[in-house]
């Protein structure tokens, strides 16, 4: 029924690709309902009733909702797929078009006023990163380079090759505080820690109503790593049959 | 009715879409066989990447195949254990869309289960107490459907389930993957009694399994004739290896017929095509006057379609969960088909869309 009134627009964010999710109602740039957990593993459970319960909190109906917007990572791997198979389904249902967004662009978009070089970092495991940076531009960050992942001596050789001027952004720099910091940099606190889905659907409003948008189908995770072989062979023994 | 299942527990990406329970309107699977091959077994970070990019075009493709737009549903099922977690992630999120965009009962399915509920889409209404034997790359089980509708597990193997055995000396025997067909196939022409590999547990009293012994015995044999420079017999080694895991399959569910006074039998799961197996079960089934259901292939491997089924009997019972679902990869096989707990560990199972 909203759609039908041309000038309505309500996105539904979703942003798992974290040990922090959440999932937002944007009403244009306003937000009108969020919801976060910060338990790492609960992704799965966490999303359908958060998604809900914005819904109701804003006093909308499924059929209200007009794009979605999701984290496409990079970050970890079965959260992000999480978030992207629940926004796909959602918007492929309902003949809705969709909007990914990497979490680096997300943390950055929260520093868009620091006016400085930014580095949004996460914490990929295996004692390795994903990092991006960024600069301030009209309308704005601009994204420096391509997303990299590696370890924290590589992100500080980088940082000290951008003159050190920089303020690192993400639990990658919470973690490897101590190493980003003797190469210069700043650090941001733990309240920027990770992408929150109300700036993703803040940064994600303007590419709506530009329809720069994509296919529910087109959604593509950002992985920067080869599916290891060698991961999860244990896994296998868990599925004999279950524990019963 | 008309419930749409998804089934993503291993490497099978799979939807169907079944109504009134009994009518398979569309079972699309997407097979992953090729992605893992060159592993020898089934990857689960690839299974889990394939799955999240065939999900969408899957479930058009059974939606196409039904010819139902999904504002005809009223209900999605999907697998939520046991399995891969990652794998059954993808599914379980993916159901979770669905449901809340189409405002759909959502209900979750035990994997193994929904194999033995798969029988209804041939046979019709299952009448229990019925006996069931679940192989595949996944799981080697005897299951239980009681008379009051509920599902028990006798046995399970304790190591690896026999597809995986099948896959694992298929490799060795330098033949393809997946190695159950091809073992099948060059058995045929081999003596089943040529080799006399060790029958693990066949006597223990337990309707549990292990295969990881005979695997060892299979190998340990080809390095010793390797060592005395023979040739093996390929095909007297695959009937010899297969003969093995058939027998103690076969006399574990007879004696749980026997001890469970069971008449009725279903043997699922992607191993259930073995010819040997169908072959053999059947000749012992006669013997002990037992009926033996074996669905198609299509209905016996992973796939949607079983998963619906499951789903639709659950929904008939008023069971259904709530959309904060959880993918359990140890899912126990427990619990009456209108106890709320029958809904694949659905902890959390709405009384808000029961009944
Ligand atoms: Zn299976």
């Amino acid at each position: 029924m909203g759609r039908t009134d041309g000038a309505r627009v309500l996105i539904l964010a979703i942003e798992s690709s974290t040990p922090r999710s959440s999932v937002a109602l944007a009403e244009r740039d306003v937000v009108v309902a969020s919801a976060s957990l910060g338990v790492p593993q609960r992704h799965g459970e966490f999303l359908g009733p958060a998604l809900q319960f914005c819904l109701e909190q804003a006093g909308a109906s499924v059929g209200d909702v007009t794009g979605v917007a999701v984290g496409v990572g990079p970050g970890l791997f079965t959260g992000l797929r999480v978030g992207i198979a629940t926004a796909q389904t959602f918007a492929a249902a309902r003949s809705l078009p969709v909007v990914g967004l990497s979490g680096l662009d997300v943390l950055a978009f929260r520093s868009r006023h620091v006016g400085r070089l930014v580095c949004t970092a996460l914490d990929a495991r295996r004692r390795e990163l994903f990092w991006a940076f960024y600069r301030q531009a009209p309308g704005g960050m601009q994204q420096v380079a391509e997303p990299q992942v590696g370890d924290a001596g590589e992100l500080a050789a980088e940082i000290a090759a951008q003159g050190g001027d920089c303020l690192v952004v993400g639990d990658g720099g919470l973690r490897y505080g101590d190493e980003l910091a003797a190469a210069g940099a700043d650090l941001a606190g733990p309240a920027d820690a990770w992408p929150d889905a109300a700036d993703l659907a803040q940064l994600a409003v303007p590419r709506f109503l530009r329809e720069e948008t994509h296919e529910p189908q087109s959604l593509q995770p950002i992985y920067l790593r080869r599916a290891d072989a060698r991961i999860g062979w244990q896994e296998r023994g868990r599925m004999h049959g279950g524990a019963g | 009715m008309l419930v749409l299942g998804i089934e993503t527990s291993c490497d099978e990406t799979a939807v169907g879409i079944v109504e009134d329970r009994f009518a398979v309107r569309a079972n699309v699977i997407a097979s992953q066989i090729e992605l893992h091959a060159p592993y020898g077994g089934v990857v689960p970070e690839v299974a889990a990447r394939a799955h999240l990019e065939l999900m969408l075009p899957t479930i058009d493709r059974a939606l196409v195949e039904a010819g139902i737009g999904l504002s005809d549903l009223d209900g999605v099922a999907v697998t939520s254990g046991p399995g891969l977690v990652g794998a059954l992630l993808v599914g379980v999120a993916a159901a979770k869309g669905l449901a809340l965009a189409g405002d759909l009962p959502l209900v979750g399915v035990n994997h193994l289960r929904a194999h033995v509920e798969a029988a209804q889409l041939q046979y019709g209404e299952l009448e229990p107490p019925l006996l069931a034997l679940v192989v595949s790359g996944g799981h080697t089980s005897l299951v239980v459907m009681d008379g009051d509708g509920s599902f028990r597990q006798l046995g399970a193997t304790i190591d690896d389930a026999a597809g995986e055995a099948f896959d694992k000396i298929a490799r060795f025997l330098g033949l393809g993957y997946p190695g159950g067909p091809e073992i099948d196939r060059i058995a045929r022409e081999g003596d089943p009694a040529a080799v006399a590999f060790p029958r693990a547990m066949a006597n223990d009293g337990t309707y549990d399994f292990s295969l990881s012994g005979l695997k060892t015995a299979v190998i340990r044999y080809l390095r010793k004739l390797e060592a005395e420079g023979t040739e093996p017999h390929l095909a007297d080694v695959a009937a010899s290896f297969q003969e093995a895991i058939v027998d103690v399959q076969v006399d574990k569910s007879m004696a749980a017929a026997r001890a469970e006074g069971i008449e009725r039998m279903v043997i699922a799961g992607g191993v259930a095509a073995n010819t040997r197996l169908r072959a053999r079960m059947q000749a012992a089934c006669d013997d002990h006057g037992i009926r033996l259901l074996v669905p198609s292939i299509g209905l016996c491997t992973d796939n949607g379609a079983m998963v619906a089924a499951s789903g639709a009997n659950l929904l008939t019972a008023g069971v259904t969960a709530d959309l904060g679902l959880a993918a359990d990869p140890n899912l126990p096989l427990a619990g009456r088909a209108d106890a709320a707990s029958a809904g694949g560990g659905t902890t959390r199972s709405g009384p808000g869309r029961a009944g």
